[in-house]
């Protein structure tokens, strides 16, 4: 794939990260990708099922064109991609510079064992003494030093935990293929200088440390101290602070400046910590207070020692920065505990849960209760533990424990047949995204989970059967008791540790609850231009969110690349163009990996010669002894260039690691990739597999699975994989916010955008707003937009214009349009995104229309702002919230409607305190920081009050007044509220015609929303590729999630709008036209809308570039006239036949 | 009849169950030995004739294993290949198969234990059906 001379640094490999890597990878810029932990995949590598579809699929997030620069398996597996390098146990060190030119440092984790060399034959986890915590399994199994991160993942090295492990070398002396090596520099070159006026205190630091290995030293007294470093090089002192003569504060004084090198301790007495921390802003690390045991002692020793060891920092140079920091979670042992964390072994939180739930979790899977093994029977969810808690500081909602807590409620029901009881106590049940309150509804209705709105404040454990014993109070203020198995606490996010330093080292700004700080209206860009901020690390996001920012950081990203002169294109390297071998009679050259001396052991080498060169074709077998090193590649080189095969077979373990090495070698030798294949003899190198079975049946095993290899490689039919013209210009549809943002970003990469209004004006709902929630100014927004689009030469606007028909396909749509005059103008253009918006509901509910005190949230707006409402004459509001929403047929949450009524209130309220507002809600869905607003509202004495869906409030008017009755569900009883003015929140529906989304071959959801490919891993995309949807046309969103939406719906389009021809992959279908019966079953069958038919050539046509190489078509096709390169039948079968041997 | 070693072809899908067997190997779990894995994108792209064909060459069972129903990387060619199991498996008899010999199956990338015992389970199976003897009485 073509490169272009841009670079992106993507801290964080999460979810969010990986999204914004591969954007930018796929859009031509190379990517750094790092991580500090030694996996890829954040938090979703320990999870199985995610909501709302209970599944998995993260690998649609793959690309999709020229799909083979990137790895073609499970994305939870592992990553590689062309244009991606990724490191990990990386951290980030320093960003200095300007956008478009940072220098960044960065500093790898020391790395003891080669990943090249290791076959993770697991044989030295059996060596290692040490055991740990398992963080994978959230600390509910162990696990040794030397482990494997992700059990799953590839390629999938064990790493050694440098913070652990002894360094005693049992592993090192077991390893079959010299991949471990435990560095020689021992801790006896750590220098250490203990200074101390108390002997006795010198004596036993010695003691301790000495017997770590460590090398100790000693001074009594400040000046004793300064001579023996200007002796002696030392890399530690602990340095008392309070010493006769010379105090320990002198000491450092003196001594910093002179020893840059040297890390300094303060050791201190309570009475003197503030003494200490004052050192600390002279230069010393850390302090440690007296009195100390070695237990505190010697981690912080180890710690510095490791980090010195750590390798050394590398630096690079990128345009921009993507910063996906991640979360950590409240940990429900810290504070008062009345839930019995860490003390009830059944107390665990909903991470832990997910662990339990993981067929690679520490029971595999099976539910049972911990300690004694029964099945669970009977669970409880606790919600908002760590979040919505005031007293914690936590004046926020965590977004998504409770559709977390639902998925895990319904997946124990699954895994137990049904054996099981789920009850989720909550405050709020907050269902705001797409789909999430059906999810919410079925999970109650239809598959039996309880929720029950009660505050759990104790939990207590029955002392005979281990029960464990719920006590709360419900709505009505009783209390109550229930027993259960298990108890989950879903557990709040909490900033990650060290987001300080990473705001500081990157120079960002955090908000005052320690999350990275967005800008208004934006939710990825920071306070420092040229870092964009994705995931979690803004605050905790469900992955459709975590994904659409990530595109939205991507974007912003790429823009300041491609102002900064990234998008030119990169020299490609001299290519040597393959030799045709299609008219050849194939010639293949098997290489055997021997693995070191494993193989020769257990395998008859020549029987599997003589079987293999049995078969004509074969033009070799050689065994190599490991293919993995440089001198065995080597050696299979010199072997292919003796004997000059146009198909080469390795059998090896690891096929992934030889991507890159088979590409350079096709290149080289002028041999088309595709006929280099690697079969997998991973299970034929296991120790336990090679010393059980006899020497014949492995043999046997080795030989058929090459003969299985060589059936695949025979019928290869090597060609250039097809690729497809690009027409780079965009069309954006609909001018409102969401709309313009999506053709100015397209358009700031030099791209054409036309940009079709079917008003007069641009600005769709913005040209109502007045004010937002936290206080910005959307018609500022509004006038800055508007005017930047008016001014882009590269953007040409439409307004009075509405669409007629599209034909076409991902690189070359042809759209005709026509104005006011019913002029019909025709556009050709590559990509199509839809943001034709949304509005505010009809209604007809609680008498709306008939009288004008009853308005709807949008007319108390417009009444504000144009002043014929007079706040200060008012005394009583009401407001009433999921009007006609969250219930057939319109069973959404609008997500905006709790938003607005609070920032009514509050902006009321500001006006006249005297007002009474009462706000009568179902579920308050303030999510995230939004929570504090609700906080805000409480104090200034809104009144809110919950009614139950099943008793609606009822609503009597007259043309001056109202009176709202309600059953209050706290007294039980009905209450009466006169109010001068009646405000309704109807939520929001989309303005995507059916007719327009099927125009381009898009879809909408059963409440007129764009259908999205997948909601979770490809949210702005539209199943058939080439369409994307943004703002109110895609789901009910604020101006800051509509912004993003629009900028990801335009990264998307970067994809393909940068690139002159779309390539598709190795893997594609093809039509035979002469066998074609034209029955067109494969056009339906096609799940990409890939298959077409020419009714001019009487033809079916496939777009190569929309194929993703399923075979359904292949398998659908009565007369074999469909096919599927790379598995065509004759291959299929000839394997077949080999596996069977 | 119990004691033959059955041959066992299994299909699986390139995304969850290629995974999945990939973990159980992995993770050292110890499954039937002659189970040889055909890799395919998509259980959708499982065309019967590769079933019949593995049948008429001697295998004693197949197995065909895919990602979970609303899971599959291609959208819908799991559901493609159920329906075109649930007919194949009514037309083995007339060429001399226990449809019992052939299983479809969802196995997801994290459920490699669940990969192990599925293998486990068609192996019992199949073995007290005892050896494929179709190969001998067919003629074609």
């Amino acid at each position: 794939m073509a490169r272009k001379i841009g670079k992106a640094l993507v801290v964080g490999a999460g979810i969010a990260g990986i999204r914004a890597a591969l954007d930018l990878a796929e859009s031509g810029y190379g990517v750094i990708l790092i991580d500090k932990s030694p996996h890829i995949g954040g938090i979703l590598s320990q999870l199985d099922y995610q909501f709302p579809t209970d599944h998995c699929g993260m690998c649609k997030m793959l690309p999709l064109v020229d799909r083979d620069a990137s790895s073609q398996y499970c994305l939870r597996k592992g990553l590689f991609h062309e244009n991606i390098d990724i490191t990990l146990s990386t951290e980030l060190v320093s960003i200095k510079g300007e956008p478009g030119q940072f220098q960044v440092m960065l500093k790898e984790h020391p790395n003891w064992v080669t990943s090249d060399l290791c076959t993770g034959c697991g044989e030295c986890v059996d060596a290692c003494p040490i055991e740990v915590p398992d963080e994978f399994n959230s600390g509910l199994g162990t696990r040794k030093a030397i482990y494997l991160p992700i059990p799953h993942a590839i390629p999938n090295p064990y790493v050694i935990d440098y913070t652990v492990c002894t360094r005693c070398g049992a592993c090192e002396e077991m390893c079959p293929t010299g991949a471990i090596k435990i560095p020689e520099k021992a801790r006896g070159d750590f220098r250490i200088l203990v200074v101390d006026d108390e002997l006795i205190v010198r004596d036993s630091l010695k003691e301790w440390l000495a017997e770590e290995g460590f090398a100790v030293d000693m001074a009594a007294s400040g000046q004793e101290a300064i001579e023996q470093l200007s002796q002696q090089t030392y890399q530690l002192m602990l340095l008392d602070l309070k010493m006769p003569e010379m105090d320990g504060v002198e000491v450092l004084q003196k001594t910093i400046d002179e020893f840059p090198d040297l890390d300094v301790v303060m050791m201190t007495a309570y009475a003197t910590v503030e003494t200490a921390v004052e050192a600390m802003k002279i230069g010393a690390l850390d302090y440690l207070v007296k009195p100390f045991d070695p237990e505190t002692l010697i981690p912080m020793v180890k710690r510095l020692y490791q980090e010195r060891a750590a390798s050394e920092g590398r630096q690079i140079e990128v345009g921009a920065v993507v910063l996906c920091g991640g979360t950590a979670f409240f940990d429900p042992a810290s504070g008062k505990n009345t839930f019995g964390y860490g003390i009830f072994p059944n107390v665990v939180t909903h991470l832990e849960f997910e662990r339990l739930l993981s067929g690679t979790g520490p029971y595999h899977g099976q539910l049972v209760r911990l300690g004694d093994g029964q099945a669970l029977q009977k669970i409880a969810w606790i919600q908002c533990v760590g979040s919505r808690d005031l007293q914690l500081e936590a004046d926020y909602c965590s977004n998504i424990c409770c559709m977390a807590a639902i998925k895990q409620a319904l997946v124990a029901k699954q895994k137990a047949r049904g054996n099981l009881d789920t009850t989720i106590f909550y405050m709020d049940m907050r269902t705001f995204g797409k789909s999430f309150e059906r999810y919410r509804q079925q999970a109650e209705a239809k598959h039996g989970v309880r929720l029950k709105r009660a505050r759990i404040h104790t939990v207590d454990r029955h002392a005979a059967c281990g029960d464990l014993i719920l006590r709360g109070v419900d709505l009505a203020g009783q209390s109550s008791e229930e027993r259960f198995d298990m108890v989950v606490l879903t557990v709040g996010q909490r900033p990650i540790g060290g987001a300080n330093d990473l705001s500081e080292l990157a120079g960002i700004e955090l908000n005052s609850l320690g999350f990275a700080q967005t800008e208004a209206f934006s939710l990825t860009r920071s306070s420092r231009s040229g870092i964009e901020l994705g995931g979690s690390f803004t605050g905790l996001k469900d992955i459709s969110d975590s994904v659409v920012q990530a595109s939205a950081a991507a974007l912003n990203a790429s823009r300041i690349l491609h102002a900064a002169g990234g998008s030119l294109a990169l020299k490609s390297s001299s290519f040597i163009p393959s030799t045709d071998v299609l008219r050849e009679v194939p010639r293949i050259l098997v290489i055997v990996c021997t693995c070191g001396v494993r193989l020769p052991a257990a395998v008859d080498t020549q029987k599997v010669i003589e079987q293999l060169t049995a078969d004509p074709l074969v033009d070799g077998v050689d065994f190599v002894e490991q293919t993995c090193t440089a001198a065995g590649w080597e050696h299979l080189e010199k072997r292919v260039a003796e004997s000059k095969p146009n198909r080469i077979l390795i059998g090896s373990c690891l096929p992934y690691v030889y991507k890159r090495k088979i590409k350079d070698l096709g290149q080289r030798i002028g041999l088309n990739p595709s006929l280099i294949d690697v079969v997998d003899l991973a299970s034929e190198y296991q120790k336990h597999v090679l010393e059980k079975e006899p020497k014949e049946f492995i043999t046997q095993n080795v030989t058929s699975k090459l003969e299985m290899g060589i059936a695949r490689l025979k019928w290869i039919e090597p060609s250039a994989p097809p690729d497809i013209p690009v027409i780079q210009r965009a069309l954006v549809i609909g001018g409102g916010v969401a709309g313009m943002t999506a053709a100015l970003a397209i358009a700031d990469h030099g791209f054409q955008v036309d940009l079709v209004e079917q008003n007069d004006r641009l600005g769709g709902n913005l040209n109502w707003l007045e004010r937002t929630l936290d206080g910005h100014q959307p018609t500022e927004l509004l006038q800055q937009t508007r005017t930047s689009v008016e001014k882009h030469p590269q953007i040409q606007v439409h307004t009075q214009t509405r669409v007629v028909r599209s034909t076409g396909e991902v690189g070359h749509f042809q759209t005709t349009i026509t104005d006011a005059q019913n002029t019909e103008q025709t556009l050709d253009h590559a990509v199509t995104i839809l943001a034709t918006g949304g509005r505010e509901a009809a209604t007809s509910a609680y008498g709306y229309g008939t009288s004008p005190v009853i308005v709807t949230q949008k007319e108390l707006e417009e009444k504000l702002s144009n002043q014929p409402l007079d706040a200060t004459q008012l005394h009583s509001i009401a407001m009433i919230q999921c009007v006609d929403s969250r219930e057939e047929p319109r069973n959404y949450c609008s997500r905006v409607c709790c938003a607005n009524a609070l920032k009514h209130a509050l902006h009321l309220k500001e006006i006249n305190p005297d007002i009474q507002i009462y706000i009568l809600y179902r579920d308050m869905m303030t999510y995230g920081f939004d929570e504090s607003y609700y906080t805000r509202a409480r104090k200034a004495n809104v009144i809110f009050i919950q009614y139950q869906f099943t008793e609606k409030p009822q609503v009597m008017a007259n043309q001056e007044s109202v009176r709202v009755t309600v059953i209050d569900s706290i007294i039980n009883r009905p209450i009466q509220i006169e109010a001068d003015l009646l405000v309704l929140a109807t939520g929001i529906i989309p303005n995507l015609p059916t007719q327009l989304a099927e125009t381009f071959g898009a879809s909408v959801d059963e409440d007129g929303f764009f259908q999205e490919a997948d909601s979770k891993w490809r949210p702005v995309d539209s199943l058939k590729e080439g369409v994307f949807a943004c703002g109110l046309a895609h789901s009910p969103r604020n101006i800051a999630e509509s912004i993003t939406t629009a900028e990801a719906a335009a990264q998307r389009t970067l994809r393909i709008l940068g690139h002159e021809r779309l390539s598709a992959g190795k893997v594609v279908a093809n039509v035979h036209h002469s066998l074609c019966s034209l029955c067109e079953r494969c056009i339906d069958a096609c799940p990409y809308r890939a298959r077409s038919i020419d009714m001019d050539q009487d033809r079916v046509l496939v777009n190569p570039a929309m194929c993703q190489g399923c075979g359904s078509c292949a398998a659908i096709c009565p007369n074999g006239a469909s096919v599927l390169e790379g598995f065509l039948e004759q291959q299929m079968l000839e394997m077949i036949d080999a596996a069977i041997g | 009849m119990q004691d033959f070693e059955p041959t066992i072809i299994a299909f699986v899908c390139n995304w969850c169950t290629y995974t999945a067997a990939d973990l159980a190997g992995t993770s050292r779990l110890t499954y039937p030995k002659n189970v040889r894995l055909i890799r395919v994108m998509c259980t959708g792209m499982v065309d019967p004739q590769y079933v019949i064909k593995a049948f008429l060459e001697g295998a004693d069972g197949v197995l065909i294993s895919g990602c979970h129903p609303g899971d599959c990387h291609y959208i819908n060619g799991n559901y493609k290949a159920r329906r075109r199991i649930k007919l194949l498996k009514e037309i083995l008899p007339q060429f001399g198969f226990e449809p019992e010999r052939l299983r479809l199956t969802w196995i997801g990338a994290s459920d490699g234990i669940q990969f192990a015992e599925i293998m486990d389970e068609l192996v019992d199976q199949v073995k007290a059906l005892g050896p494929n003897q179709a190969k001998l009485k067919m003629v074609i």
